[in-house]
């Protein structure tokens, strides 16, 4: 029981810093940049394409933190 | 009253493996509790009378045995309790201490013994010294971390490989002498090749108060080589202090130190056993901060070879510290995670904290077949631990500050320590992580 207690705690920390990334591209793919003649973006779509963008550079950024911090601990750097 | 007696003597005991005396039965293979059971109560009687005294001399050396064999060791005694805790010592304490004690210095044991071998075939890594930090003292772990160097060192030696100095062509030429035969050459001489003076040296100099004023000479001393320009002043190099000797050129960052700042000054060292003995040095009260600087981990400050823990940082500057003063570990992790945050580069340095060391150590020793309990009584009591707080405690009156987080320093980046040139640093620099200051144990703001 304690195994698998931890078995499902690491699962969901290992999974934690993907998602941003996986809710930044969710959000991309929900609203994509305007295709030329298309009618311009409500804000709306505008907002939840820049939350998107966010998300998912936040993300990547996160996980970068992530390797730093795993050669640290290595001793790489 | 004499059948009263007779009848107390005559009742049956039954087995009972609490008491000293069956122990030592199970121990010596006297009886088990079937043949005890079988046995006349007057037999019972009189076993129990025959080693009592004998049961509980076993049980208090087992005890004693137990308790020095329960503390940090030291390397010697790292060497000799791997070699000696063998199935005999660890069934003892099993059956004269308890089966979770058996079963915690079988482990311990068992990680010493594979972390010796490791040490002196591989060496050993970061983590390799965190997981010993509970079991060895750090002067131990600081040796550990030595033995691969040492073992290279002896085994080329013995191979008949003449150890080197720098490869540069200035000192290539040091293997031929230019002047004439060494042992020919008196003291004077000798020192001449070096200063470059023509003076013997035998003639009496005379030193004079007026000599001695400032900005007069003394005789034959030689003015500096002055510039021709006369609007630059000539300032002659400071010496370089031992730090700052030897520059690497590597494109990876090998930054680590001691820096010490009393009441006479700054001084910053690269070993550890230097800064250590410079500290026992200082009278009571001088030190105003010192920043302990090199790769942390939760509970422990690693400063190159070196390292301290709680109780070593606060043995070497308990009474050391001036009214105020800041002691600061300048490494990852170094005090605990502290409460919830809505910080996302804190979180995550949480989640990484968690990861690698609880998760990774905790499977780790269930892979070793340690049992689940005492793996995770272990790696929870270690991973959030809060060396700048223990510290604190050991150390009063003295703000003692540590990294909540991993610490991220911009001058170790590979490449940018190189493009720098500071990757023998002694002190940080700027570090990004999040900060937190003890005094006597309760947290104060950072200084």
């Amino acid at each position: 029981m304690t195994d698998l207690y931890y078995i499902l705690e690491t699962i969901l920390l290992v999974a934690a810093p993907f998602v941003p990334v996986a809710a930044g591209v969710i959000l991309r793919r929900k609203f994509p940049a305007a295709a030329e003649g298309a009618p311009p973006p409500t804000p709306g779509q505008k907002a939840g394409r820049l939350v998107g963008n966010l998300l998912l550079w936040c993300g990547i950024a996160g996980l970068l933190f992530i390797v730093i911090v795993v050669l640290n601990f290595k001793g790489k750097i | 009253m004499a059948a009263a007696g007779a009848v107390s003597a005559a009742a049956a005991v039954p087995w009972d493996e609490d008491r000293p005396e069956f122990k030592f039965f199970q121990e010596k293979g006297h009886y088990d509790e079937e043949a005890w059971d079988k046995l006349p109560a007057e037999e019972q009687d009189n076993a129990l009378k025959t080693v009592k005294e004998a049961a509980l001399e076993r049980q208090a050396a087992v005890r004693k045995d137990y308790a020095a064999a329960s503390r940090k060791w030291d390397a010697q005694q790292a060497r000799y309790y791997a070699d000696a805790l063998n199935n005999r010592e660890l069934k003892a304490v099993y059956l004269w201490v308890g089966s979770a004690e058996g079963h915690e210095l079988a482990h311990k044991a068992t990680v010493v013994r594979s972390m010796l071998d490791k040490a002196a075939a591989e060496g050993i890594k970061d983590s390799d010294a965190q997981a010993l930090a509970p079991y060895l003292t750090p002067e131990a772990i600081t040796q550990l971390r030595s033995m691969k160097f040492a073992a290279d060192l002896a085994q080329k030696q013995k191979a008949g490989i003449k150890a080197k100095g720098p490869g540069s062509q200035s000192t290539a030429k040091l293997d031929k002498f230019a002047a004439g035969a060494a042992s020919k050459m008196d003291a004077g001489k000798l020192s001449n090749l070096y200063t470059g003076s023509k003076a013997s040296g035998d003639a009496a100099v005379e030193l004079s108060a007026g000599a001695l004023k400032a900005g007069g000479k003394l005789p034959g001393s030689a003015a500096p080589n002055a510039t021709a320009a006369k609007t630059v002043k000539y300032i002659p190099p400071a010496a370089l202090d031992e730090a700052n000797k030897a520059k690497s050129t590597a494109l990876t960052s090998d930054a680590y130190g001691v820096t010490l700042e009393t009441t006479e000054g700054t001084k910053t060292f690269r070993k550890t056993a230097d800064a250590d003995a410079a500290i026992k040095k200082l009278p009571p009260g001088s030190v105003k901060k010192i920043t302990f600087y090199g790769h942390g981990s939760p509970g422990m400050q690693m400063v190159g070879e070196g390292s301290y823990d709680s109780g070593s940082a606060a043995e070497l500057l308990k009474g050391k510290m001036a009214k105020g003063g800041v002691i600061q570990f300048a490494g990852c992790n170094t005090a605990s995670i502290g409460g919830a945050t809505l910080n996302p580069a804190v979180g995550i340095s949480m989640v990484a904290r968690r990861l690698l060391y609880f998760s990774l150590p905790y499977f780790q020793d269930r892979a070793d077949g340690v049992p689940a309990a005492q793996a995770k009584e272990q790696w929870e009591k270690g991973w959030n631990a809060d060396l700048a707080q223990e510290t604190s405690m050991g150390v009063k009156g003295a703000i003692v500050c540590g990294y909540r987080t991993f610490g991220l320093v911009p001058g170790r980046l590979p490449g940018v320590t190189a493009l720098l040139g500071n990757q023998e640093a002694t002190t940080p620099g700027y570090v990004a992580g999040k900060k937190a200051c003890y005094q006597d144990g309760k947290e104060v703001p950072v200084p």
